[in-house]
Parts: C-alpha cells; structure tokens; sequence
C-alpha cells in the first residue's frame, strides 16, 4: 500500500498543477488498463473531473476487485457515468457512493439503472464471501439508487461546465457511449459497444461530432467475429446434436444481457424444430423473471424490429423456455438445455451443474461470450484434462466444450471502421488483455499511419497527459456592441464567465444577459453643524477643484456638489447633510468632507467670537486695560488706577492722568504729558492694531 | 446584428382555435404545431395552405388534434413536405390520436379529408428526438440547433428551444409547471432571458384550485353519482390527459377497494396504454422510481378495462360505471353515442374535465347554465341492402370504367408523348400502370383493358426495331475462366434467419385493434344515415379542470421569471390575450406582441453582438469573482487582430482608465435583516424601510418588479446620522456585494 500512497499524492499533486495549468487533460484507467474488468476511467481538464464506469474485477473478491481509487480523491469528483450495468462496468457503484468522500453526480440510462439494482441484490446475495470482505450490502445498493441519476439517449446535460450526452452502445440494453465536453474538448468513452445489429439492440450509433480523444474497448483486439448466422449456427447446431445424444446443455451465462438475446435464439429454434418440444430448456436466474418487466417496458431502447414485434406480442414471452429455481428444484432426468449464471463458472448455479456434468462426454457446455482471465471457464476453454471441483477434489474433463462468441463487443472489422469515420486524433486503448490490446495497437498504428493519430495504452493509475490549447472566445453583447472596435482601440466592460462561455458586457447590461444584477447604494449622512454654510464653501474650495454651489430645488436649500461626486446641504440650522453614490472615490471624498466639517465645528469658538461681539468687547476691554496698565507701568513705574477709569501716572513726584478711552492726558508737566501721550499711542497700536473704526 | 426572427401566427390567435404558427429565422421557415379542431374545418387552413410550400421544418409540441390534427391533410393537400421533428411519445400517441379521429368520423360520416394512408405516411417520416437533445439542423438551416424539453400538460409534450448564434427563441405553449402523477412539471423557467418567448394567453384568466382539493373534488362527485346508482361518461381526448384521469382513478379505486368497474373506450383504447406503458422514460419520477424499485408500471391497469368497440360495452351489465371515452368535444366518437344514450337519465353524470372546443357540444353544455335539452345528429354507418347495394355498384362500376377511361386518355397522350419523345422504356411502365389500374377493375372491365394494352403496347415506337415487350438481352460475360460469376449472388443472406423470426411488420404498425381493423378494412359497401334528435338533458353536468395547463398566476410568474427579451403572445380568447398583454408591459418587458392571424412581426432581437478572442496575456491577469454559477471581473483591453482575422482581446499598453465601479449583487431586504440580526445589530421593518440599530435606515427604492426594464438596477438608500454604527452597517451592506 506504501507505494500505492505515493502515487496517490503524486497524483493529487498533478491535479492542483492541472488547476493551474488549465489545459492540461488528464486520463487515468483506475481499472481495465491492460486487463478486461473493474472499468473505471478518471479524466480531468480545467479543473473539472470526471470517472467514466465503476466496476468490478469479477476474478477477484473483496477489495481486491476494487479499481485502484486511492490513486484519486473521490470529493474532487464532478460526474460519474455509468455505460451499462455489467458488474465490470457498475458493480464498485454502490461502495463508491457510499464508503468513499464521492459528493458529485451520477448518470447512467434508465434502463441500466432499473437493471443495475435487480444485477447488484443478485450479486450480493450470490457472492460468497465473509462480511468483512463485502464491499457493500443490499442497504448500500438502495441508498446508492436514491443519488443516480438519469439521463436519456441524445439529451444533453450539463453540470459544472461540463456538457454530456449518450449514444446508443449496443451491447446490452440500455448500453451507452457516453462523449463529454468539457470547454470546446471531446472525449468520447465507448464502454462496451457494438456495432451490429442483434435481434434485440440496435447496433452503436456513430457520434455527429468526431472528438478530440476516444476511449475505446480493445476486447477482441484484432481477432473477427464471424458473421452472427454462422454462430447462431453453431450454437443451434451443437445444442441441438447434444439433446438428440441424450446429453445435457450447461450454457453459463451472464444472468443480464447476452443472455436474453441466446433466449430468443433458443425459444426460436425450438419454435422451428417440433421434435424438440419435449426436451425442456431452462433458464436458471431468479432473476429472469424479474428483469422481463425491464426488457418489456424499455422497447424504446430496443431496435425496430423489436418494436413492431412488440405491437403484436411480448417478444420475451418465451413459450418454451421455463424458469428454474435452483438446483433443488431441478429434476435432471434426461437431456435438457440450461443457461444458468455466473457466466464464469465461479461460484453458484452455473459452477454445480459444470461439476455435476463435467465428466460425462455426452455432455456438452457452450461458453456463448467472453470470459475473463482466471475463472473456470477460462481455463476449460483450452480443453484440460482434469478440472478442480468445487469441493476440491480433480475430475477428469469429459464434456464436450465449445466457444461461440456472442458476447457484444466490436471486433478488429468493427473497431477498425468506426475509428476511421470518427477520426479522432487521440485513441486510448482500454478493456482489453495486454497481448490482445498491444496487437490491436500495433495494427491501428499501420492502419493511421498517414494521419498522426496518437495510439495509447495505459496501464491502470498510469496517467496520460495531453494538452489542448484551446481559444478563449468571448461574445461581446449589448451596448458595449453597438460599434464593432477596431484595432488599437479600447474596450471596458464586464467580462462574465458562466460554465466555459464568455460574455462581455456593458455594467448596464448585465440584468438582461445574465441572472445577475447590479445595485446603486445612495447615501445620505447627517453632520451637526451650526457654522456659516458659506464657511465650508470656503474651506471645500480650498482643497478641491471643483466645487459648484446652486440651491436645491424643492426647498431653495443652498447645496454644493464636490466633483460632481457628493452632494453637500445645508438641512438645517444645526445639521448639514451629505449625499453621494458608493463607490470607492466617492467614499474617500465624503470621508474627507466629513473631516473638514467636524474640524470646522472644533474651531467654532473663535468664529462665535465675531457673532457675540458685545461680551466679547468687554471682556477685550479688560484685556487691553490689563496690558496697558502693565505696560505703562513698565515704562513710567508707578501707575494708579484713578477715578472715572483713568490712570494716575506718578513720576518723581510729578502727576500726570491718563483717559484710557480717549487716550487723552492730563498733567500739570508738559514734558510728562508729552511722554505718556507718545507711550500711549504706542501702546494702543500694539494692542489694538487695527483701530475700531476700520473693522 | 442578431438572428433575424418573424413570427407568422397562422391559426390560434386572439382566439381558442387550433395552434399554428410560423416562425422564420434567417430565413429558414419553421412550421411549429399544426393543429386542427374537431370539426375538421378546412376553412382555418387557408392561412397554412398560402405557406405551407415554404415551410422548411415542423416542429409539434403535444399529441393532440389541437397541435397537430393537420399535419396529414396538410402533407397530402396543401403541399406541406418538410421534415417533421417531434418526441418519440408525441409521435406514437399522436398517430393513435388521428387513427381515433379518423375512426369515429368514418363511422358516423363521409369522412374524405385524409386516410389512414396519410396519417402513416405523414407521421412516417417524423424524427423522433429526446428532452434536451440538441440536434442540428443540416443543409439550408445550418446553425440552427432544436432542443425539446419537458412541457408537462400532455406525455411527451415539449417546450421547443431553438437556437442560433447563442439567441435562443422558445415556443412555449400549454406548459404546466405543477408535477401530476404521470408527468413532471415544465422545465420553462430554467431558461433565462431568452431573446424571444412565444407563448400562450389560454389560460391566463383562470386560476386553479390545488390538486388535492380538485382531485378530491372530482372523486367526490365521481363517488356520489356511482353510490347513487348512476353511470358516469367522462368524455376525454384519446390519448392525452386521459393517462392522468386513469392514474387518478386506478390509485382510488386501489386505496378503496372499490369495485365499480371503469371503462376506456376509444378505437385505440389497447395500444395507447400499451405504449403509455412503454414511455417510462417520458413520466414523472415517481413513476420512474417506482418501477426502478419494485418494478411496477403505473399502467399495469387493474382497475381499468380497455375496450374497443361499443358493443362490449353493451354487453356489461347495467348498473354503475365509469365510462371514459373519446371525443372531449361530444362531436364524434363514443362519447357522443354514450351522451345521447345516457343524458335523459338523472341519476347519470357527464364529467368534463376540460374545456370543450369553441362551437362543439361539449362547449354548449359548459355552459351556464346548462341547457336543458340539445339537438344532436346520431349517425350510423349500416351495410347497403336491396336496391341502394344495387344502384351502389352500378355507380361504382360507372365511375371506375370513367376512371379507366380518363386513365385510358391519359395513358394514350402519354404514349404518344413518349413516342415522340422516343422513349421505349418509358412505354413499358405505361402499360405497367394501365394492366393494374384496370386489372382492379374486376370483370366489366375486361375488354378495355385489354385495348388499352393492344393500343399503349403495340403501336411501334416510330424509331423502334420491333414491336415487342422491351426485352433485354442478358448477355452473360466470359473471360478465360468461363463465364464471370458474381459471388453476390453466392452469399447466404446475413438477414435470413431474422426474417423467418420477425413477422413481416411496417414502420407503423399499431396494433390495430379488431373492432377498428375490421370496420376499415370492411369492404363492403355501406352508407351513413343520420337522424336529428333532441336530447333531454337531465343528467348533471360538472366541468372540473383537468387540463394540465399553468394557471394564470403561475404563467404570470413563470414569464417574470423567464423575463424574455421580446414575449410573443397568441393562443387564447381575445380578453386572455389582451389581459395577459397589459401584465406583461407591465411587469414583464416592454416588448410584448399579439400579433393577428397572418400578421408578420419582427421581433429580431435588436442586440449588437460581436465575437472577440480572449487573449491568454490577457486572461492571465484577469481575477474572476464568482457569483453563484457566474464568475465576474472587470476587463480593460486593446482591440488587436489574430492570425485568422479575428479580433482579439489584449492587455492595455497604457494604464486602464478609471471607471464607475459596479457593486453586482442581489440584495434582499430580509435576507439581509436576518444577516445583520446575525452580527449583533438590532434590525427592524418599518415603513417600508429597514431601521438598524438606532439611527440608521436602509431602503430599497424603485420600481423592483419590473423586471425587463431599464429599471432593474436596484436602488438602495442608506441613511443615518454621522456615527460608528453608520459606518459599521454600511461595510455590512458593501459585504453583500462585489465591487468591480
């Protein structure tokens, strides 16, 4: 696990690299790199992510099956799609959703997600293995119903910047490939898909739109399929030849899928051919049964021939194939032809009646698709001596066993030409066998040797990075529009981003072309002021430029407007208001109003000094007589104060009387009276510089 | 300058008649909905008949005669041949909805306007598409992308977008917002400010009731008339509405464990749920989760018994009943029949759950009050008997052999034609055509046939080397090997083994229901005799909205939200139109239109738009804010040129000018209250204003419901005296905003 870790925060590095770099485009296989199982493919471009499938290793058991999900972090997860419900492509869902920090959304098509529920019950009921090593339970299973979400053939949706949309995969109902479109780049997944046509799926559809990267299956590399009437041949034939022997039919199949396609081969046949009425065919999986409800109402799924078969009679009403329980209700006298589950020879049904009929060579088993490495029914198909028994012990191999592929895969043909009408110049190789995937690559690479078409095979958590340089395209909308710019010129709006498309509009503009709005914030604030309105006039002046004064026109209120920003009133005696539009300048130059005026009422004393002159004289008056008579005795040494106010100077005995008010003197010296008349005059111009008359 | 957009109503305005409009962008002619009334009235046609050669696509919205009843007798007589664009249920339930139609015309009148034919052949080549699937329009409307989406009202009723150059126009009709048991409500109001909306003002005057009150409503009175001995018809449209009445009932009579028993009675009664059972997909999610977890199809009817034919019907015992049958408008089908049978009976109900068509009989007894007796038309079809199966034939006989004859002229000029013309091969399909025209025409004819083909056959082309049959020679090749063998000839058909499977079956094949099958196929001759009767109306008669449609409230609110740049109106009485029109001036957008049947309006969107590349230097020093699914930023660019002559977008050279900052935001005064409660501040509404703490108020001021309108900006006012608090609400009040 210690090195899994590493990578982990590799990898978790790279993806805050991928946010930086935003155009870098990350694939990583979690699963079903080099090796068919547990599908799940993690990609990641401008920061969005997506997992494409979420399935099971079906060789192996427990967490081991898991796809390697601690190389990501599941919270970053946008959307998870989900193709089809096979257990390789589906089967990790429900502990994903619920064991893991996954909080995005999950698609998967109608059909696979009715489906998907019956398939995982089943599977975790069939599954033999100890409750520590279940990876979910039949609680999970529902809960996990609850968060998937569905999405129909062609219909596009978007989440996060991310726009999605399916074709039709043929394979099994309600198979899907899925393209995504993250930005302008496309990424096509294919999951499981084929292109021919069968009696119940319509062949996979080819995409309008050829994308930047296809994610294909390699399943069958370069072998071919030959042509379905010759298989069904076969298939009828052994079948048919081993019941006429007396011998038995194990047909171990997938419970869902290719199994209801053999249905309608069998039930056809035997239609066709009355001497084998009497030989019974069962189908043994519960769920049977309860899938048909599912094939019957998604037709629309299904292609036209089904559909207009459909209008006459439930083409799934099989008349001469019947249900078996288990293998306790199962008779076993005489030849009989049973399809039973898992198609692996794993475990369950399918793997009691292999023991029970491996050694006897009338018997016949058909393997009817593929098989994965390492279960049973690989290791039959190259014809063993002896086989281990489910309890253990080796039994010598008698049965006859055939391989006829139905499976719904493409083969090299199918691949070969989708590919080249999609043309896509980046192919990823995956779901598929190292050998088997290397030599399809390898006839690719020839096949596209011309074009420099980019082949690539990854193994799991091993990441292919790519880089897409793709132009950021802008619309430019409304009035900012009205006149197309040229060269060199400017243009300032608003650029609004919504998913990956860009517009560029005017402030104006954006209520109409967005669910945004914009706001105007007005305010208004009240400042005691009981100063002279024409004071701030003079003081605003003095710092701005622009200071227009006019009066307001409802109530003749004299109002100064600053820099066409911030409108000054005078409301009242006491308070001045001040009125402005938010935005950042307009709240500094109100900011600094409010300064100016806070600091005018602060100096308000000496202003008050000129409105109440009377007490001021006064108390001036006093003043001043205090400083002359401190000067005059300065200057003459002794000075009295005498009746009526008047100063009685007294120098070496000589007298002389001063009228502080009239400045006139009175004194028997005439040299005395000259000196103080001089000191006074002086001293009234140092008090009092400005005489009373001129102010 | 934007799309051009004209909108060409041509059925359906300032009125309750069919739906058809015709809407053009950049020339490229879309036909959307083609409807028809009940009374296949070819007059309102005329309009369709004047365009339906330049129609270039069909786009049909619901499965109903009203959206597209007219689409087979306009691809058969007026020339109509575009491609018609449809979702997969309103295909299948519309061909169900014609076949009915045609049905009960047929049986109870000379019914010539189209044929079963045409109804195949016109809805043949529809293409079926999925809810929001975009698909791109090839060939001479390049560019244009149309997208279905949910519409609810009817099964697979759809709201079509269509879009070019990033300007959506949405036709919008009949939607309904409400979830029902089997349909999801419309996805209408997840478009925002689309450049034009076309909508209708049906039913803008009528306001609603909430479901449960009307189901319990409809049920009261469905229960009452059945416990008091009494049958109840429930004249419904074929394949419509219909599946929700039955959910409705099946569920009570589930919950009840009632007894009566129901009926559903039209032509295509079986394939209708047949199918209804196959269109999970198209259904509400409930329906669809149900069956994902227990599998059960909501249209597994165990209540309800379907049938197809009258008779049936009559063989039920008398007593108490449900009846749900075709036509809603009482004109034709077996509503009419059971209506006449059942109407004199007081203890009976008619139950109509939406509003008849204008002028049917379903109308007039809507209305208040009631009359108390109507004059009904009963018509049969019976088989000729005696002389009139005598005289029927010989008019028969008559009119083939002037048909032969005309053929016969005809064939003769064309011959000669192509004699001159000098065509052998072409006189070989003459005398095709002439042998199997006349070879039909059973004995009588057996002498001018075979002049017709002693004339066209042997009279010797003047170039021609023998008058014989043209015959040619295949020569086989040779090479050195022998003759060449093509190994086509040699490979075993991939197909055989399907075909021996598959019965042999056409595109559309519905299940043609016995009853139907064999009164159309019927060859023998029969004729339709009519009685005037007048019926004593003494039943009651209740009319409970079941339509599915939006109520004008709702439709008010939806179209504010929608908050389209230009609001086309049409569909609807002229009061609706009118009443829906003043609301919308008001409260919508100024640009709202109602145009007049064949009144062309321009309602190109008066946008300027150009396209500009994001440069990466540019782009790299862009900060984007995000605001919900939008990120924002303040952009300052020179205008330069790429490589491809694109403008593109550069960082200045110069320092960016100053601009007006924007605050971009959605304030609401709540929501805000309850924020600034949360920082501690004593909040409270008075007078419309938001006092905070002591001092400070806040207010919104403009007019905020409009919408559209150059008014949108919001205006907020904050006052108060110059104190902490003043300026600790206003940082509140910035912190609901981006400043850019």
């Amino acid at each position: 696990m210690a090195s899994t870790g590493q990578q982990t925060a590799s990898l978790k590095r790279r993806d805050s690299l991928v946010t930086r770099e935003g155009d870098q485009l990350i694939i990583t296989p979690l699963g079903a790199g080099n090796e068919v199982g547990r599908s799940c493919v993690y990609m990641s471009y401008k920061g969005k992510t997506v997992l494409f499938d979420c399935g099971i290793h079906p060789a192996y058991s427990g967490m081991a099956a898991l796809p390697y999900f601690d190389e990501i972090d599941p919270s970053t997860i946008d959307v998870l799609l989900v193709t089809h419900f096979h257990l390789d492509h589906a089967a990790s869902l429900p502990y994903f959703l619920e064991k893991t920090t996954f909080k995005g959304r999950v698609f998967m098509t109608h059909a696979t997600k009715a489906i998907y529920k019956l398939l995982l019950s089943d599977y975790v009921k069939v599954s033999k293995v100890s409750v520590e090593d279940m990876l979910f339970d039949e609680q999970d299973i529902l809960r996990s119903m609850d968060k998937i979400e569905v999405i129909d053939f062609h219909q596009t949706l978007e989440v996060n910047g991310i726009r999605f949309w399916c074709y039709t995969a043929g394979h099994v109902l309600g198979a899907a490939m899925f393209m995504v479109d993250i930005a302008g780049v496309r990424v096509l997944y294919t999951g499981d898909y084929s292109r021919e046509e069968d009696r119940h799926l319509r062949a996979a559809e080819l995409p309008q739109f050829s994308p930047d990267i296809c994610i294909i299956e390699s399943t069958y590399g370069v072998q071919l399929h030959q042509p379905r009437h010759i298989r069904e041949k076969r298939f009828t034939d052994v079948i048919h030849s081993t019941v006429a022997q007396g011998g038995r039919v194990l047909i171990p199949a997938y419970a869902l899928g290719r199994a209801q396609e053999l249905l309608l081969i069998l039930d056809e046949y035997w239609s066709n051919h009355p001497e084998l009425h009497n030989i019974p065919i069962y189908y043994a999986s519960p769920l049977a049964k309860r899938c048909m409800a599912v094939y019957q109402t998604y037709i629309n799924a299904m292609n036209e021939k089904i559909r207009n078969q459909f209008a006459n009679s439930n083409p799934f009403d099989f008349k001469h194939i019947s249900p078996l329980k288990s293998i306790d209700n199962f008779g076993d006298v005489g030849p009989s032809v049973v399809m039973a589950s898992p198609g692996g020879l794993q475990s369950g049904l399918s793997r009691q009646l292999f023991d029970k009929w491996c050694s006897d060579k009338r018997n016949a088993c058909v393997i009817p698709g593929y098989v994965v490495e390492g279960t049973l029914a690989k290791t039959i198909i190259n014809e063993p001596k002896e086989v281990t028994l489910m309890n253990g012990l080796t039994a010598p191999l008698n049965m006859q066993v055939h391989y006829i592929s139905f499976s719904a895969h493409a083969d090299y043909a199918q691949t070969s030409t989708f590919l080249k009408e999609l043309m896509p110049p980046n192919i990823l190789l995956v779901h598929g066998a190292a050998n088997e995937m290397g030599r399809l690559k390898q006839k690719l690479i020839s096949l596209f040797a011309d074009r420099n078409t980019k082949i690539i095979t990854p193994k799991n958590c091993q990441s292919v990075e790519m880089y897409f340089n793709s132009d950021k395209m802008a619309k430019t909308i409304g009035k900012l529009a009205e006149k197309t710019p040229e060269v060199g010129e400017n243009v300032s709006g608003l650029l609004v981003k919504k998913g990956f498309s860009y517009q560029i509009l005017a402030p104006d503009d954006l209520h109409i072309f967005s669910q945004l709005s914009t706001a105007n914030v007005t305010q208004r604030i009240t400042i005691p002021y009981s100063g002279a309105f024409g004071v701030i006039k003079h003081r605003l002046k003095q710092i701005y430029e622009s200071v227009e004064s006019s009066t307001d026109e409802e109530s003749g209120i004299p109002t100064l407007r600053v820099h066409d920003r911030v409108t000054v009133k005078q409301e009242s005696e006491n308070h001045i208001s001040l009125h402005w539009t938010a935005d950042p300048i307009s709240d500094m130059v109100s900011d600094s109003i409010v300064a100016l005026v806070l600091n005018a009422s602060r100096e308000m004393p000496k202003v008050v000094v000129e409105s109440e002159p009377v007490v001021d004289e006064a108390e001036e008056e006093k003043k001043a007589g205090k400083i002359i008579h401190a000067l005059l005795v300065s200057i003459f040494g002794d000075v009295k104060f005498g009746e009526n106010g008047k100063l009685v100077i007294n120098v070496d005995g000589k007298v002389a009387q001063l009228d502080k008010q009239s400045g006139e003197v009175e004194s028997a010296n005439e040299g005395l009276k000259e000196r103080v008349k001089t000191a006074f005059r002086r001293i009234q111009d140092a008090v009092r510089p400005i005489p009373p008359s001129a102010s | 300058m934007g799309t051009s957009v004209q909108v060409t109503p041509l059925c359906g305005v300032y009125n309750e008649d069919p739906l058809s409009y015709l809407v053009s962008i950049d020339g490229f002619n879309l036909l959307i909905d083609c409807g028809w009334n009940d009374h296949f009235d070819t007059s309102i046609l005329h309009p369709l008949s004047r365009v339906a050669a330049t129609v270039d696509a069909v786009l049909l919205s619901h499965p109903d005669t009203l959206h597209l009843g007219a689409l087979p007798y306009a691809m058969k007589h007026l020339g109509l041949s575009a491609p018609v664009y449809a979702t997969e249920p309103v295909f299948r339930l519309g061909l169900l909805t014609m076949y009915d139609h045609y049905l009960s015309r047929k049986q109870i009148s000379e019914f010539d306007l189209f044929t079963l034919d045409d109804i195949d052949s016109a809805f043949q080549n529809i293409t079926r598409l999925t809810y929001s699937q975009n698909y791109h329009i090839t060939g001479k409307g390049e560019g244009i992308v149309i997208a279905p989406h949910v519409a609810g009202h009817l099964l697979g009723g759809t709201v079509w977008k269509i879009t070019k150059d990033g300007e959506d126009v949405i036709y919008a009709v009949d939607f309904n917002h409400r979830k029902e048991r089997h349909l999801n409500g419309t996805v209408l109001e997840s478009f925002v400010r689309p450049a034009v909306l076309i909508t209708d003002a049906y039913n803008s005057l009528n306001n609603q009731p909430s479901r449960r009150q009307r189901d319990q409503e409809f049920l009261d009175a469905v229960m009452k008339t059945l416990r008091a001995d009494g049958k109840v018809l429930l004249p419904v449209d074929t394949a419509g509405r219909i599946l929700e009445l039955i959910l409705i009932l099946e569920q009570y009579w589930a919950q009840h464990h009632l007894t009566y028993p129901i009926f559903f009675l039209t032509y295509v009664s079986s394939s209708t749920i047949d199918y209804a059972k196959s269109f999970l997909e198209w259904m509400s999610d409930s329906i669809a989760k149900s069956f994902e977890h227990t599998r059960d199809n909501a249209f597994l009817l165990k209540h309800v018994t379907l049938l197809i034919n009258k008779s049936e019907l009559d063989n039920v015992p008398d007593g108490p009943k449900i009846v749900l049958a075709s036509m809603a408008s009482l004109e034709a089908g077996f509503s009419h029949d059971i209506f006449v049978e059942w109407a004199a009976d007081a203890k009976n109900l008619v139950l109509f759950t939406e509003r008849g068509q204008f002028a049917t009989l379903a109308r007039m007894l809507q209305s208040d009050p009631p009359p108390k007796a109507v004059k009904v038309t009963m018509s049969k079809r019976v088989p000729l008997v005696g002389e009139e199966l005598i005289a029927y034939e010989e008019e028969q006989n008559r009119m083939k052999k002037e048909e032969a004859l005309k053929a016969t002229l005809i064939k003769e000029e064309e011959s000669k034609a192509t004699i001159k013309a000098d065509l052998p091969v072409g006189d070989a399909m003459v005398i095709d055509a002439g042998t199997t025209h006349t070879s039909s025409d059973a004995a009588v004819m057996h002498g001018d046939a075979y002049r017709d083909i002693l004339i066209d056959g042997f009279v010797p082309p003047l170039s021609s080397a023998a008058p014989m049959f043209p015959f040619y020679d295949k020569s086989s090749e040779w090479d050195d090997f022998g003759e060449i063998i093509n190994p086509d000839d040699y490979v075993i058909k991939d197909e055989d083994m399907d075909q021996a499977f598959m019965p042999v079956g056409g595109d559309i094949d519905a299940k043609f229901d016995e009853g139907s099958a064999s009164l159309m196929l019927d060859t023998t001759p029969s004729k339709v005799v009519s009685s005037e009767l007048t019926v004593q109306v003494k039943c009651s008669l209740i009319y409970m909205d079941f339509e599915g449609r939006s109520d004008g409230r709702s439709i008010k609110s939806i179209l504010a939200h929608v908050a389209p740049l230009k609001l086309v109106l049409v569909h609807g009485s002229a009061e609706a139109t009118e009443h829906l029109k003043q609301h919308s001036v008001k409260h919508v957008c100024p640009h709202v239109f109602a145009p007049q049947i064949e009144e062309t309006i321009d309602v190109t969107s008066d946008l300027c738009a150009y396209k500009v590349q994001l440069s990466e230097k540019l782009m790299s020093n862009v900060l984007f804010k995000k605001l919900g699914d939008y990120e924002i930023a303040w952009v300052d660019a020179e205008v330069g040129k790429t490589e491809s002559d694109m403008l593109s977008l550069l960082p200045l050279s110069n320092p960016a000018p100053a601009h007006k900052s924007v605050l971009v935001g959605d304030i609401k005064m709540a929501d805000f209250k309850q924020f600034l409660a949360s920082k501690g501040v004593q909040v409270e509404f008075a007078g419309g204003a938001l006092r905070c703490g002591e001092y400070v108020t806040l207010r919104k001021v403009g007019d905020a419901s409009q919408k559209g309108g150059a008014a949108a900006i919001q205006q907020i006012v904050i006052e108060g005296p110059l104190s902490e608090e003043y300026y600790k609400i206003r940082e509140y009040l910035y912190s609901q905003f981006y400043s850019l």
